[in-house]
């Protein structure tokens, strides 16, 4: 039994070999506005698409309306009184705002679709909870907060009494965020449950009832928000964890290596387009990038490396502008990259370690003489990386397909870093690999600075930015939030500022 | 005067005839294309349709009966894909490209062994589908000669294309289809069978995609060769994707195809080489097809870039 409107316990589910969620919880009271946070890839999401049915849990109970629900579909979720208002709207952008409240429960007149009745029984959700929105309009000619409220009528349309939103306000501006609130409010008042998902504390702090947070897929607390404050949630948040202690060699700075002037560049989601971002790197110094994924990280990283068109503003690179040139080009001219998904970009895996080792240098005289390869020389050259960056197995013909993620990433780390560049740019470096090569990777970077190479990380990992980086900036929605030394930064202050907080407001925390 | 023998009642006449058994063929590949299937076995079947409606009709002497069993081997031919793509996974482009092989040799073969022939089948027993008279029309040439003696068949196919429309665009069920065609999750949250609508669509495809091969042979001729359809389906997922899948400009790309057809034909008369004229409905989907993806590109970027704050959804939310 369970007194609770929604109540899941011990839930588990794998997605193939990747724990999503273990040992999640969550406990919803009728009428309460309920804010489930957590990072990116906490396990939020996945804990509310089990209770909605989108995909079945491995193990745990799910209890709705003290009724245990197994084998739960959307259907029966619906059935149930749940809706859940998803990340990226369940809207078809080709069908009317109407259609698209109607589909799958169409009043019927024989076997066509009774408009008129459906019309009217929007305009009553619409008139109850001031929703304003345009019927007629197909939903690619709205905007996206109307989009939202369009959602909302929907769930409410289809009787739902528990009501789910996942990062509803990543994509609207304040003002609508202040207005989803409003309504949030109206639905609360009316009886309704609902539970929230974000990993914004201010609005957290102003929304809600009770918070739950998770962290990397388990469950780490729920808390009063009377009882809380931001600097407790950002700290149940990420976690406080031993960090790997690299002996930090000291500042060398020297010259500007790269100079970001203003740039901005076009973006997969709104709060990923970079606009206006300007910083330095300089010689000899490991530059941090912190930030929650999604917030505009991989799109400057894109935008500098060439692979990303500069809308306006400007690249240079050792006094040189390498805005909008081809990558091969600014490659030439210093840059070496490690790109965040080895396995789009990193590498080719059907390909051998020493195909990749010189695929960005195949043209060097080293390799190959008139369009021909040189192919002893190229092996004997893989195997001498291979030694030096001690990627395992030794046998540099074995496709990279068959290494392990460490020893993969280690490829293109030995290759990147064996070019000697003025610049190297890790993104992700250890995303995904054993711990042993995350240290070496570490260190090897470490070697690189010293080197007098500066060097631009960017990493969703907080330990990491921490124990590598001279200096830090923290992105928030496609602009910088603010920028700390190491010597000031803490992770409960990087945390506030990848929230979106000031940093005034982070040296307190 | 040489233009006035070109273009005359009887040009049009002959466009709609042509036209028929390609309208036929882009129906069935519209209406798994509204699933987001592409259904690239229209060619074979419409070829299995064909074939199945000559023999039956040779057999028993029925064209009603040869129609359904056709219709009925078009849903055959087109569960082997729902099954192979939905059920098993299959590339549907390989798929469709195995279909059309299979039926090429299937009919091929059972033209052999089944009616003894090769290359081609005609006999006086095979019963065609028949004309409708109007006897009202006979007073005025211009109508006679335009409208009457069509084949059952022939007046059907734009029938159909009303019936689709108005399945598609006002029914439940053509709403449901629609939303799993442009976006199964959405459809799926709606508590929609995704995979059941799916097959759904691929079912009626099939039986229209026979009907389309039973008009081929019994309307619009009255006998089997090898390979007759001889590209119609194909021409049909063209015009598909000339009409973005919506019925009515669906048959008007079809429209385009017989117009094609027959005044190339004629053209031929009179020293043009018919292959630059055959050329042209092609030429004419290629480009309406480039031009649509590029505005589609451009209009991607537009939304994507960081300098254009969403001007549009901006003006709309100020209205509320």
């Amino acid at each position: 039994m369970s007194s609770f409107v929604v109540e899941m316990k011990g839930i588990n589910k794998n997605f193939g070999e990747v724990c999503a969620v273990k040992n999640g919880h969550i406990q919803v009271e009728k009428g309460e506005i309920h804010a489930l946070i957590g990072e990116n890839g906490a396990g939020k999401s996945t804990m509310m698409k089990l209770l909605y049915g989108l995909f079945p849990h491995d193990a745990g109970d799910i209890w709705v309306s003290e009724k245990q629900i197994k084998n739960m579909t959307p259907k029966r979720a619906i059935d149930l009184g749940i809706g859940m208002v998803h990340q990226e709207f369940m809207l078809v952008n080709e069908l009317t705002v109407l259609e698209n409240i109607l589909l799958g429960f169409e009043p019927k007149k024989g076997l066509t679709v009774d408009f008129a009745t459906g019309r009217a029984q929007v305009q009553q959700f619409i008139d109850q909870y001031g929703l304003d929105i345009q019927m007629d309009k197909r939903i690619h000619q709205i905007s996206v907060g109307e989009a939202q409220r369009v959602e909302i009528i929907k769930i409410l349309s289809r009787g739902a009494e528990i009501i789910i939103l996942d990062e509803p306000t990543a994509v609207l501006t304040p003002q609508e965020a202040d207005g989803l609130f409003e309504i949030l409010k109206k639905l609360k008042a009316d009886g309704k449950s609902v539970i929230f998902i974000s990993h914004k504390l201010d609005e957290v702090m102003k929304i809600s009832d009770r918070i739950s947070v998770m962290r990397q897929g388990a469950y780490i607390g729920t808390v009063q928000k009377t009882e809380t404050n931001p600097a407790q949630l950002a700290q149940m948040m990420i976690g406080r964890e031993v960090f790997l202690n690299i002996k930090k060699s000291e500042v060398n700075s020297g010259a500007k290596v790269l100079d970001v002037q203003d740039l901005w560049t076009s973006g997969e989601k709104e709060i990923s387009k970079i606009r206006g971002i300007s910083f330095e790197v300089h010689e000899g110094e490991i530059l941090g990038i912190a930030g929650i994924d999604g917030n505009g990280q991989s799109e400057l990283i894109e935008a500098i490396t060439g692979l990303r068109k500069v809308e306006k503003g400007k690249v240079i690179l050792a006094g040189e502008a390498i805005t909008n040139l081809s990558v091969s080009n600014i490659r030439a001219k210093g840059m070496t990259h490690i790109p965040e998904d080895r396995n789009k970009r990193g590498l080719n895996r059907a390909l051998t370690i020493w195909e990749n080792i010189i695929a960005t240098h195949i043209g060097d005289q080293a390799f190959s003489k008139n369009k021909v390869l040189s192919l002893q020389h190229s092996i004997d050259y893989a195997n001498e990386l291979a030694e030096q960056f001690d990627i395992r197995p030794r046998d540099v013909t074995m496709p990279t397909q068959s290494l392990s993620g460490g020893n993969a990433q280690k490829v293109v780390v030995a290759r990147e870093v064996a070019m000697n560049g003025k610049l190297l740019v890790a993104s992700q470096p250890t995303r995904g690999v054993d711990i042993g090569a995350i240290e070496s990777i570490r260190s090897i970077l470490e070697k690189v600075k010293e080197q007098g190479t500066g060097v631009l990380l960017v990493s969703a990992d907080l330990e990491e930015i921490l124990s590598l980086s001279d200096r830090i900036i923290v992105m928030f929605e496609g602009k910088i939030s603010g920028t700390l030394t190491a010597s000031e930064a803490t992770d409960t202050k990087l945390g506030y500022l990848m929230m979106g907080g000031k940093t005034e407001e982070a040296a307190h925390a | 005067m040489t233009f006035e023998k070109i273009i005359n009642l009887s040009l049009i006449y002959a466009t709609l005839r042509s036209a028929t058994p390609i309208i036929y063929a882009s129906l069935c590949a519209a209406i798994t294309q509204q699933a987001d299937i592409l259904n690239i076995g229209t060619e074979g079947i419409m070829l299995t349709g064909a074939f199945t409606a000559v023999t039956v009709s040779y057999l028993t002497g029925s064209w009603l009966l040869a129609v359904i069993v056709a219709m009925l081997a078009g849903l055959v031919m087109a569960s082997v894909i729902a099954v192979g793509h939905l059920k098993y996974g299959a590339e549907i482009t390989a798929i469709g490209i195995g279909i059309n092989m299979f039926a090429l040799a299937f009919t091929k073969y059972m033209l052999n062994s089944l009616l003894g022939k090769t290359g081609s089948f005609t006999d006086p027993k095979i019963i065609g589908i028949p004309k409708v008279h109007l006897a009202f029309l006979d007073n005025s040439p211009a109508l006679n000669e335009l409208f009457n003696n069509w084949a059952v068949t022939e007046w059907f196919a734009f029938i159909l294309v009303g019936i689709l429309t108005f399945v598609l665009f006002k029914t439940v069920w053509g709403l449901r289809l629609r939303a799993v065609g442009k976006f199964p999750m959405a459809a799926q949250t709606a508590g929609i069978n995704v995979t059941a609508m799916r097959y759904q669509a691929l079912a009626i495809s099939g039986l229209v995609g026979g009907l389309a091969g039973a008009h081929l042979s019994l309307g619009y001729s009255k006998m089997f060769t090898e390979n007759m359809t001889n590209g119609r389906g194909f021409m049909g997922v063209a015009a598909m994707f000339f009409g973005g899948a919506h019925p009515v400009l669906t048959a008007i790309g079809c429209l385009v195809f017989g117009f094609a057809d027959s005044i190339g034909a004629r053209l031929q008369a009179y020293g043009v080489p018919s292959q630059f004229v055959l050329l042209m409905p092609y030429v004419v989907t290629v480009a309406v097809l480039a031009i649509s993806m590029a505005t589609k590109q451009s209009r991607e970027a537009r939304k994507k870039s960081a300098l254009i704050t969403t001007a549009p959804s901006t003006l709309t939310e100020k209205r509320g």
